[in-house]
């Protein structure tokens, strides 16, 4: 069968194929449109997998949608009613949101792509991020824990699913919490609060929380406090999320812990202000992990399962998977490299796939690159264009001279094979660095990135030299295979890896396994016999409010734009040249007048 | 349009909101022009189109981080800034789609855009006489605005030489027709928000009694999920 999965119109749109049980390709529209966390329809992510899987639309045995759009606008609605009439300002702009598009999905897909409706299937948005962490994942049998903001009703549930011999699935979720109880909310809210842009930023805060110390934990616990039961509901009075769309907080909220920052405003974390941003960001950050660890130790008492797969945005939360892992009982805990809505697209079409066509069960490739392939000819052609330094290399050559390179200091841009489906570069789509020096971060931050400083640049080990260099606890390596854990560097490496290794001492480490991505574990390998030690920096090849860059021409636009020294796309390798003489040839021209401009001059 | 320029810029509140949608907008607009780099298939545009986004990215910094500045100096800072959209302005590519576009349309629909800006910031920097730092940002940005225009204007002479003036005055009819877009868009949005404000306060309030009875009902906590939940694959609740 052939089946396509789609999610879109909340924020980062994406769309996945799936062909006799197994993934041909997913990516974000985010990747193509070069816009990013893109939330429209994503038609240029629909066509990019058609075309990978030589499939015409009439092909397609069933187009998946990730989540039922009229319950969604039953909530909407709902929330609306229960506030009024202070839901008034908000509600116009509501009903046009979703009545102008969202609520009429069935129509647009089948309008944009020419299916027959018969062929439009639903999931539930959590049935989405279950299946997304559930079925990709090594293991036959699982507890399943999902979490996000909100999806239609549910913002967290629970169940398990199992893998059986006969080749049949399942995927049981027994419980939830609803809307507006949420943990992706409570954090979305603090996100807000301290200044960064909601459902892109909640990572900051993550990062922002190892600089303060938990004192506000009682003031968080006023806004979230546990039910009997064992799960939790927030206080309504501190947040309007419920009833506007633009604002998280409410001003009992502000009365509580302070005025807010504002976005323009630099955060001094040695300022007393600063460090309460800090401190809030560190009590919230305690908060989510307790009710985490808490709620995940439950379910392993409840199914007695060794393994827990946890899916949702909430899952991007390395800090409190790790967390999880050594505290709830769970022996493993998975979760996939895209757990947030973009994953949803391959979530639902797995999900029709094994349960509502009842398909035999297969075991899904254990990686992240379901992206488009970048082409090194493009990158050779375009930089040769420019008269930049363009060389061809095997690959051994090409390891070796990449060693050197940062060896020596330099910053390497480094594309490889297909892209990476999910938020995180984990080793196709990299700005690699050497991970030794404070002075390197700085460099980044500044030259590149153009980011907060007290933001970690994370590392990327080899999986044979992990344990040497970070305090790894059992299944921690499978944790950070996709960079989902946060876990600390042993201490004894932490000066000599000052760039990667975060203020408490932690860091999000990578652990790469040779076949996952072969080359860059070459490079891994002959760095480490270079200098020592087989780790590198490693961050998302892009700079500030981009997407990933998807193709070779992409990381060529942003490699001429910032500090990389050196742009690999195997075999190509691009070294820096000083800037192009076409600006210094058109300000060597006057002012062209439009009726001159006709005979030539330039 | 002096005296609504002249109006904007004496308020320190609506400088600033004008200096962080430029920036906003300056940000957008280079973005856009990256991506015109990286799909047209004429080197000298893509070295050219780059040239022109950096200086883009770096104009949304500067404005952002003028911006910045004069919102620590400002003296109500408690006071709430954006209650609402911030002013309309700048000259972002916003209404353009870049992939599929022929350089010969991008750059007509640039140099107008340009043109038209520099026209703005030259009556900007008039205006903000009593703001050196911000001065000196229109001045640089006016000098940058000179090339963007002279070489989006020979360039266009060079890929389209028959027709790159009905192009130049295509662009601008497409401005126009957008901008009347826009009027007319925000006029449907207040006679729409008025209805629903209408509707909002004569149709719901029996329903919202209701809703808020059902409320008190609803059990905080852990509910369960009904098994078969899941059945109906084609059913959009």
């Amino acid at each position: 069968m052939k089946i396509l999965g789609i999610s879109a119109h909340y924020h980062d749109s994406a769309a996945a194929l799936v062909v006799d049980g197994l993934p041909v390709c997913a990516v974000q529209e985010e990747r193509l449109s070069r816009r990013k966390n893109d939330a429209g329809f994503p038609m240029h992510a629909i066509e990019w997998c058609l075309d990978r899987g030589s499939l015409d639309v009439d092909d397609l045995d069933a187009v998946v949608f990730y989540e039922r759009s009229m319950l969604k606008f039953d909530r909407i609605l709902t929330c609306m009613l229960r506030s009024f009439p202070s839901s008034w300002r908000s509600f116009p702009t509501a009903i046009k949101n979703t009545l102008g598009e969202k609520v009429w999905v069935r129509g647009i897909i089948a309008s944009h792509l020419g299916v027959p409706k018969e062929k439009i299937l639903f999931t539930d948005h959590h049935a989405a991020h279950a299946a997304a962490a559930f079925l990709p994942a090594p293991t036959h049998r699982a507890a399943i824990l999902t979490a996000d903001g909100v999806g239609e009703w549910a913002t967290l549930t629970i169940g398990q699913g199992e893998r059986r011999a006969d080749g049949t699935s399942s995927i049981n979720l027994h419980r939830q919490v609803r809307f507006p109880d949420s943990l992706g909310m409570l954090y979305s809210a603090f996100t807000a609060y301290l200044g960064f842009a909601v459902n892109e930023d909640e990572y900051k805060v993550m990062g922002l929380a190892a600089y303060g110390t938990p004192r506000m934990t009682e003031q968080v616990g006023k806004l979230i406090q546990r039910t009997p039961d064992g799960a939790f509901a927030l206080a309504p009075e501190y947040f309007e999320f419920q009833t506007t769309a633009s604002r998280s907080y409410s001003s009992k909220f502000v009365d509580l812990f302070g005025p807010a920052r504002n976005r323009y405003d630099p955060l001094d974390l040695d300022s007393a202000e600063g460090q309460r941003f800090a401190d809030c960001a560190a009590s919230v950050q305690r908060v989510l992990e307790d009710i985490l660890v808490s709620i995940a130790a439950q379910l392993k008492r409840d199914t007695g399962l060794s393994d827990l797969c946890f899916g949702g945005g909430v899952a991007l939360n390395g800090v409190a998977n790790a967390r999880i892992l050594a505290q709830s009982g769970f022996e493993r805990l998975f979760v996939p490299p895209a757990p947030g809505d973009a994953g949803c697209a391959l979530g639902a079409a797995l999900y029709a796939d094994r349960i509502y066509f009842r398909n035999p069960d297969r075991d899904i490739p254990d990686h992240p690159f379901w992206g488009p392939p970048v082409d090194a000819e493009e990158l050779a052609r375009a930089a040769g264009e420019d008269s930049q330094s363009v060389e061809r290399l095997a690959d051994a050559a090409l390891v070796e001279y990449v060693v050197e390179d940062l060896a020596a200091g330099r910053i390497v841009g480094w594309m490889d094979g297909a892209a990476e489906f999910g938020p995180r570069a984990l080793g196709h789509r990299s700005i690699l660095a050497a991970p030794h020096s404070r002075e390197m971060r700085d460099r980044l931050n500044r030259d590149i990135k153009s980011r907060e400083e007290f933001r970690p640049f994370a590392p990327v080990v080899t999986a044979e030299a992990a344990h040497r260099y970070f305090d790894l606890p059992a299944g921690g390596a499978r944790l950070a295979r996709f960079m989902s854990g946060v876990f600390p560097v042993r201490r004894e490496w932490r000066d000599r890896l000052a760039a990667v290794t975060h203020v408490d001492g932690s860091a999000r480490v990578q652990v790469l396994e040779r076949d996952m991505a072969p080359r860059l574990h070459a490079l891994l390998e002959g760095y480490g016999r270079r200098t020592g030690i087989p780790v590198l920096l490693n961050t998302s090849f892009n700079v500030a409010g981009e997407p990933i860059v998807t193709r070779a021409l992409e990381g060529y636009s942003t490699f001429r734009r910032c500090g990389i020294d050196t742009l690999v796309a195997a075999p190509t390798v691009v070294k820096k040249q000083p800037s192009s003489a076409a600006r210094r040839l058109m300000e060597g021209t006057t002012w062209v007048s439009e009726s001159a401009a006709g005979s030539g001059t330039v | 349009m002096r005296p609504v320029h002249q109006w904007v810029w004496s308020d320190v509140d609506r400088r600033l909101r004008k200096l962080l949608t430029f920036a906003d907008v300056e940000t957008d607009g280079g973005r856009d022009i990256v991506r015109a780099a990286e799909v047209t298939p004429d080197p000298l545009l893509r070295r050219l189109y780059l040239e022109h986004a950096i200086d883009e990215l770096r104009h949304g910094v500067m404005f952002r981080e003028r911006g910045a500045a004069l919102f620590r100096a400002r003296p109500s800072r408690g006071a709430v800034l954006f209650s609402g959209n911030p002013l309309p302005g700048g000259h972002g590519l916003d209404d353009l789609q870049i992939d599929g576009e022929p350089d010969h349309r991008l750059l007509a629909f640039l140099h107008v855009a340009e043109k038209s800006a520099a026209g703005r910031f030259a009556i900007y920097r008039q205006l903000v006489d009593d703001d050196p730092a911000t001065r000196e940002i229109f001045e640089q940005i006016l000098r940058d605005e000179v090339f963007h225009m002279n070489y989006t204007y020979a360039q266009l002479a060079r890929i389209a030489p028959q027709t790159y003036r009905r192009h130049v005055w295509h662009a601008r009819a497409k401005r126009l027709w957008h901008r009347y877009l826009r009027v007319a868009a925000a006029l449907a949005g207040v006679l729409g928000n008025t209805m629903l404000t209408i509707i909002y306060f004569v149709l719901l309030p029996p329903f919202a009694w209701m809703a808020r009875r059902a409320e008190r009902r609803e059990p905080r906590g852990w509910t369960p999920i009904p098994s078969g939940r899941d059945d109906s694959p084609r059913s959009l609740y």
